[in-house]
């Protein structure tokens, strides 16, 4: 064993720590927006119209933390802001919407081709189709569906006000959040 | 900060979203008949024309339904969110009132045949 290899090892081992600090951290800012989520009263009363700002915090660690952290941290922010605010049933909804978001989310950054507004964008319509189509299936009623336009703008709308915020975000944040 | 390939996905989806709104505002019409949907199953078919309250009752949660001067509202509910309350009154067909919480779905249908959109929502 050279002193090399056990140097990469802790290495490594400490780069993890350091990445997982930074989950824990970007976990507690998504519950923390959750909770303002909440506070902010919506202008129409349409459910599953919001601004989404805990995504905000899941574009970033996209593209600075990696997909699995960044799946990690949506699912605790869910879970948690589900048994603190909206409830169990709640919760599906949620899930339905955040893991659907998160992996169009991630294919999109992957290709490259698009920059963070495009990346939101696209997360804001899925988000909401995810929840939509989940909300058809427990009332076993296809006829939500026409819903979807409206979710389909306000899912738009948001995801580029939110990418906006997270672009300049991200150009401000410390270079060694990675 | 954007890219060529962000504005073609934004038109794309709001081409996408424009055909959906097309599709599910387009022939909408007066509708004759009021479908009740409570967990998935028909509850009944009433009538537009006559005023009544019907109670939906499933597994303990209450609505009510109120079919006046040929609209429909949901009055009153037992769940959370109120939204079902708060959609107002309904009488085109396409249009429907759902309380997510209770899984009751209140339609619209035209005369007599809902046709295609029965056959779809099973």
């Amino acid at each position: 064993m050279s002193s090399q290899v056990r140097k990469n090892n802790r290495s490594r081992s400490s780069n993890h720590v350091r990445k997982l600090a930074f989950s824990a951290m970007f976990a507690a800012l998504a519950l923390i927006f959750s909770y303002v989520e909440v506070l902010i009263p919506v202008p129409v009363p349409i459910p599953g119209v919001k601004l989404g700002i805990a995504n905000l915090v899941i574009l970033i660690a996209i593209y600075r933390l990696g997909f699995r952290y960044a799946f990690t941290i949506n699912c605790v922010r869910i879970v948690a802001s589900g048994l603190l605010f909206s409830g169990v049933f709640g919760m599906i909804y949620s899930f339905a919407g955040g893991i659907l978001s998160i992996i169009i989310m991630y294919l999109l950054y992957r290709t490259k081709l698009f920059s963070m507004v495009g990346v939101s964008m696209a997360g804001g319509v899925a988000h909401n189709l995810g929840q939509l189509a989940t909300a058809c299936l427990i009332v076993s009623n296809i006829k939500l569906m026409s819903y979807f336009a409206v979710l389909l703008f306000s899912g738009l709308i948001s995801g580029i006000l939110i990418g906006i915020l997270a672009y300049h975000i991200e150009k401000r944040l410390p270079k060694d959040i990675n | 900060m954007i890219k060529k390939a962000d504005i073609v996905l934004f038109i794309l989806i709001v081409v996408f979203g424009g055909l959906i709104s097309w599709w599910s505002l387009a022939g909408s019409i007066a509708g004759e008949k009021v479908l009740i949907t409570a967990d998935g199953r028909d509850y009944g078919v009433y009538s537009l024309a006559e005023d009544q309250t019907i109670d939906v009752t499933i597994d303990g949660h209450t609505n009510h339904i109120t079919i006046k001067d040929g609209t429909v509202s949901m009055t009153y509910s037992t769940c959370k969110n109120q939204v079902c309350v708060n959609t107002g009154a309904i009488s085109q067909t396409k249009d429907a009132i759902v309380c997510l919480p209770n899984k009751v779905v209140v339609e619209i249908v035209g005369s007599g045949k809902g046709g295609a959109a029965d056959v779809i929502s099973g």
